[in-house]
């Protein structure tokens, strides 16, 4: 049966390999997820880093982002391994090594490592460092000057807040 | 998705969630420097906790969540969370801000 060619059909005509295409796809699960793992690589190309330089990449990434800009650090536990493979180990007997994944993005490039139950103690207290010297944007608020503010305010007898505050 | 208003809230929340469902469950810290603004969401695909602030202090709990979620992720859901430095200390005594917990 011909179909009238349209704008959305391909020039020359429907081939059989056209219409093949989608089955060859649903053929094997594992070459479904390996075609989709091609197609996010070619959008989003992520590099998989070891601990030190992705530490240092990351405090590049802050450092870049100052003027404006975010960073966004995501972890989640994986086991790094597909489906298919977990149902091979599991099916085997053996215990499957969960790790953390530990991903960062600025908007522009991505970056992420993975960290096992041995070094997640180290990782942990750099990556804390990093943090605290690049969040300084963030405001200090300090209860005892407000305190004083406050008292001062009320021995004046001028409020200007609506509010009374409970100390 | 609600932001959460207390912080101990969503720190109970967010476990309980990743206890349910350790392989979906993510957390995700957004910092912008420019507007020195810090949003954390815990998610699980299906139900999703946000927390956002621009105070330093909470900067400094999210420290403490992230080495929960560190030693959660990385040795697994059933680990003793009593064993991560200074989770025992905020649970057994009363959290005073300013003050030190020797006096």
């Amino acid at each position: 049966m011909h179909r009238p060619p349209n704008k959305f059909s391909p020039p020359g005509g429907f081939r059989r390999a056209d219409h093949q295409i989608p089955y060859l796809l649903c053929d094997s699960r594992e070459k479904k997820s390996l075609q989709c793992l091609r197609i996010c690589k070619e959008y989003s190309s992520e590099v998989l880093l070891q601990l030190d330089p992705f530490l240092n990449e990351l405090t590049s990434m802050f450092e870049k982002s100052k003027e404006k800009g975010s960073v966004w650090v995501t972890l989640k536990r994986s086991s790094l391994k597909s489906k298919l493979q977990k149902r091979k180990l599991s099916s085997a007997g053996e215990s499957i090594e969960y790790r953390c994944l530990i991903r960062a993005t600025d908007a522009k490039k991505t970056i992420s490592t993975s960290v096992g139950a041995k070094d997640h103690q180290r990782f942990q207290a750099s990556y804390a460092t990093i943090l605290k010297a690049h969040m300084t944007a963030l405001k200090k608020r300090e209860r005892k000057d407000r305190k004083k503010s406050t008292e001062a305010e009320k021995k004046q007898g001028t409020s200007t807040t609506t509010k009374p505050k409970k100390l | 998705m609600v932001y959460i208003v207390s912080w101990d809230e969503f720190v109970d929340r967010s476990v309980q969630l990743f206890k349910a469902d350790p392989e979906s469950t993510r957390y995700v810290v957004k910092y912008r420097h420019c507007d020195g603004k810090l949003v954390l969401k815990v998610t699980d695909n299906k139900e999703c906790l946000k927390f956002k602030t621009d105070q330093a202090q909470e900067a400094r709990k999210m420290e403490k969540l992230n080495n929960i979620f560190f030693t959660l992720m990385a040795r697994g859901p059933d680990v003793d969370l009593s064993e991560v430095n200074g989770k025992e200390q905020m649970e057994t005594q009363s959290v005073k801000k300013g003050s030190g917990r020797k006096q």
